[in-house]
């Protein structure tokens, strides 16, 4: 636990230094971007200036890592908020998002696989799944807008809710609906978190359910099923009972794994979606060359990463009593 | 040499067990394999049935049939019947397969530390097993002779050695009071103290349970200190039966006889190659329309080519033989092979000396907290000259493949030092299967070593000839993968592998136990040959006495941390401390406690 916290720092300091020497190599000039691609050059030093982006490199990354201990993340150069602000405004529709697209990529994903164990019938799940997980996420995610959005109507194409005013008490509106007695608003939430969260979800259910399946596969030739099944125990048991859990390390760490994928595809599937989430807001960050916005938003997925790895061992060493934290 | 009289009226008595005409083909890479051709016999209750025979005839898979468990991933075909106290087995559905394995039949297995799921306490896989309240379990779980029950119950696998586990298994098949239990192998991976002790277990509840024991072994003195009647298989085809002693002291097939004669023991003449039988081929497809036999018999005639020799009684004993020369069966071969040479030089040369090793590893959970250690290597002082074969003997845990990898360099030790005269030694590990690369050809492997020298093409093909032929390795097999191969065959291309270039020391690791007595003996008889033909210096890591006793100049005891005792070894096995000697003695007398 200890080598995971100390993991979590060496993650902060090596992101933010990554992310500070890109900024100097990079020819995009912050302060001609706040100041307005108009400005007199003079507006422009002076804005320069003000913001601390003359001084050397280490320098600046010094006065961040300060700022950083006192949990400041400094101001948008664009939106002009303290970036913590935007942050709580945009996390809780990604980590909304997020949550149902693991969902939905490990629950079907974890029964297709017990499933295939219990009855093999090789074949058709496979092809399948090879089938979707080769397809690029802008490409799923624009077909799904386009079959149930454009063409059929079904859902929503776009958006986290049908109202604007709405706001709950977790910010998660799947929650915030039931919570402020308004189960409409949940429903309308479900609708519009869909087709984001399927695209997001089929790479990880396609990741997960090989992982899984394979594992199962070689759990249950192993010597101690035998020995379960000369018990006279039935199939569903065997499976359930003796190879879930010693097949569960492999598909654990592949959850791990596929969440930093996440990230990167955040940023595709909330722009597609117009998803008001960190991953739009990062875009948006990066086409404006909004240092201290991209930094943040990279934090804040490292430490995510952090914690969801923690919970990934953690679970593995419940299920598997061999494995020590 | 039968210590149980047999059961009384077992002819009597209703069988519990009921085979006739049984035959199984497995799937195997697409080719359809006969296991087992047309097997018949009886099991009284309370009976020990023990079914002898090498790797490959068939045994386990006999086992798993009486249980319904033949691999589904090899489409089994199965033919005959299978009567299991009146129900019938072979093609019976599903569901009542399952309620046989729950009531009638139950079973041990080989490997006691595959066979309990890790995953899970010893309590619920107990509970799985019938219906009883905590008190019965642990009742039985101390009947197994495990002190603490409370603990073990607790417990996760991997907190319990081999014994105990094997023991937990035993508790696990016993509790539920089966008919019928298939015990295969159940000792083959525990130590030889532990063995005695569980075999003497199972004939305790066989007597107590009225539960019949089908023994699957391929060790024939086990079965004869154990057993009640025997079975002898050979590719899947039934040889001999008979009452043990009968079939011991009178062999009416030469199959047997050869199994009787390749056996090896702690009085066994070790000044000359052993005795061994003619390598098995493996059969291609399915049977042979003559005797399976008639390949390695000495005493075949063209009559045994054509058609297969029925079962029948015979006037040797009261059992019945499948050979149409039973009654022909020459007395007992007593032709000895030439004596192995004897070393004229001694050169008092070293070739691996440890001094004064130390090795320990961390125990306990892992964390921040200093670790704690143990030692698994004390002191060791120990030296091999060249041309000298010496043993380490000991116990499972007692430190012998840590040694070994601290003489072989794969390993530093925390103190002391390791002098070897040859810098690249050569180690032969107990699995050979796995320590082929399967992609590669038997002859890239062999000459894999060769490369280095720089030699041309032609001289490195020769080379790879030659050394084939030194392991007594068909040439042929040079482009064959090690998955076409025999377990045997394996271990001789490994040791091609390791002295193609030949090395000054050479380490192996258990390189017999997995095997049949009669592979292992041949495998001895190389490595006899080899390190006298080829002047290797030799650590021969292993857990047999007789093993020992009969390849090396020297036997070193290990225990403990320390090497206990370091000297000839028909001294050294007349001294042994007891606990590694007792249990061979005892058994060889019964296997009581």
């Amino acid at each position: 636990m200890f080598k995971h916290l100390a993991g979590l720092v060496v993650v902060v300091l090596a992101m933010s230094f990554f992310v500070f020497c890109l900024q100097s190599i990079l020819p995009a000039d912050p302060a001609r971007a706040v100041a307005g691609p108009t400005a007199p050059v003079a507006t422009v030093e002076a804005v320069r200036e003000r913001l601390g982006l003359d001084q050397p490199v280490i320098v600046q990354y010094g006065r961040f890592l300060l700022r950083l201990a006192k949990g400041d993340l400094g101001t948008s150069f664009r939106t002009r908020q303290p970036v913590t602000a935007d942050i709580g405004k945009h996390l809780p529709a990604t980590l909304e998002l997020m949550s149902v697209a693991v969902f939905l990529g490990v629950v079907p994903a974890v029964a297709l696989a017990l499933l295939q164990a219990s009855f093999p019938r090789p074949g058709l799940a496979r092809v399948a799944l090879i089938g979707l997980g080769s397809m690029p996420i802008f490409l799923t995610a624009l077909l799904l807008v386009y079959l149930f959005w454009f063409k059929l109507a079904w859902l929503p194409g776009s958006g986290r809710l049908g109202l604007t005013d709405f706001s709950g008490p977790t910010g998660f509106n799947l929650l915030d609906g039931f919570l402020t007695g308004r189960p409409g608003v949940s429903v309308d939430a479900f609708a519009h978190i869909l087709l984001p969260s399927i695209a997001l979800a089929l790479p990880i259910a396609v990741a997960i359910g090989r992982t899984m399946s394979s594992a199962l596969h070689e759990v249950m030739q192993q010597a101690y099923i035998r020995t379960a099944r000369g018990k006279g125990i039935g199939e569903a048991r065997l499976v359930f009972a003796h190879g879930l859990r010693n097949a569960a390390t492999a598909p654990l760490a592949m959850v791990g794994l596929q969440v930093r994928l996440l990230f990167g595809n955040l940023l595709i599937v909330e722009r597609i979606f117009g998803w008001p989430g960190l991953g739009n807001y990062m875009v948006q960050s990066l086409a404006s060359s909004d240092l201290p916005a991209v930094l943040g938003v990279s934090m804040v997925f490292g430490v995510l990463y952090i914690i969801v790895n923690i919970a990934v061992e953690l679970c593995q060493s419940l299920a598997d009593p061999r494995i020590d934290l | 040499m039968s210590v149980r009289a047999p059961v009384e009226d077992v002819a009597m008595r209703e069988p519990v067990l009921t085979i006739e005409g049984l035959s199984v083909v497995l799937h195997r890479d697409g080719h359809a394999n006969t296991v087992l051709d047309n097997i018949g016999f009886d099991v009284a209750p309370g009976e020990i049935i023990a079914i002898v025979g090498e790797s490959g005839s068939g045994k386990s898979t006999l086992g798993l049939a009486v249980q319904g468990l033949l691999p589904r991933e090899h489409r089994p075909w199965i033919r005959g019947s299978i009567r299991l106290d009146g129900t019938e087995i072979v093609g019976a559905p599903a569901h009542s397969l399952q309620a046989a394995r729950r009531s009638l039949v139950r079973a041990i297995s080989q490997d006691p530390m595959g066979a309990l799921n890790p995953t899970m306490t010893i309590r619920n896989q107990l509970r799985e097993s019938a219906d009883n309240t905590d008190d019965v379990m642990f009742d039985w779980l101390r009947r197994t002779g495990l002190a603490d029950p409370e603990r073990i119950a607790a417990s996760f696998p991997h907190r319990l050695s081999g014994g105990q586990r094997q023991r937990v298994l035993i508790a696990m098949a016993m509790m539920a009071r089966p008919k019928v239990l298939i015990a295969d192998e159940p000792t083959t991976a525990l130590d030889a103290s532990i063995q005695a002790q569980i075999l003497a277990l199972l004939q305790d509840f066989a007597r107590e349970q009225d539960t019949a024991i089908v023994f699957i072994t391929h060790d024939l003195g086990i079965a004869a200190a154990f057993a009640d009647r025997l079975i002898v298989l050979h590719s899947g085809r039934l040889v001999e039966i008979g009452a043990t002693g009968d079939v011991i002291e009178k062999p009416g097939h030469p199959y047997t006889a050869g199994l009787l004669a390749a056996r090896f023991d702690l009085t066994t003449d070790r000044h000359r190659p052993l005795p061994t039988l003619p390598a098995a081929r493996r059969p291609i497809g399915g049977m042979s329309q003559g005797c399976n036999y008639a390949s390695r018999c000495p005493i075949a005639t063209e009559d045994c080519k054509v058609r297969v020799p029925p079962l029948q009684p015979q006037h040797a004993h009261s059992g019945a033989v499948a050979c149409f020369r039973a009654a022909q069966m020459p007395p007992p071969d007593r032709h000895l092979a030439t004596p192995w040479p004897v070393r004229s030089t001694i050169r008092n040369d070293i070739a691996l000396q440890l001094s004064q090793v130390r090795k320990r590893y961390p125990v306990g959970p892992r964390g921040l907290r200093a670790a704690r250690y143990r030692d698994v290597l004390t002191s060791v002082d120990l030296s091999v000259d060249h041309g000298e074969c010496v043993a380490l003997l000991g116990e499972s845990g007692a430190g012998k493949s840590t040694l070994l990898r601290i003489a072989a360099g794969l390993l530093a030790p925390d103190i002391g030092a390791v002098f070897r005269s040859d810098n690249t030694p050569q180690v032969i590990f107990q699995d050979a299967v796995s320590s082929l690369t399967p992609w590669l050809t038997i002859g890239e492997q062999v000459g894999e070593r060769l490369r280095r020298s720089d030699i041309c093409a032609r001289q490195h093909a020769r080379r790879i000839d030659e050394t084939l032929e030194l392991v007594e390795l068909d040439a042929a097999l040079k482009n064959a993968l090690p998955a076409e191969l025999s377990v045997g065959q394996c271990q001789r291309a490994v040791i091609a592998r390791a002295v193609a270039v030949p090395p000054k020391l050479l380490l192996c690791d258990e390189p017999i136990s997995a095997m049949d007595v009669s592979l292992a003996a041949a495998i001895l008889n190389l490595f006899g040959r080899l390190r006298r033909r080829l002047d290797m210096a030799m650590l021969f890591v292993t857990h047999e006495q007789a093993a020992a006793r009969i390849v090396a100049d020297r036997i070193a005891v290990l225990k403990d941390g320390v090497i206990v005792m370091d000297n000839d070894p028909d001294h050294l096995i007349v001294a042994v401390p007891a606990p590694l000697a007792a249990p061979r003695q005892s058994q060889a007398q019964g296997g009581v406690r």
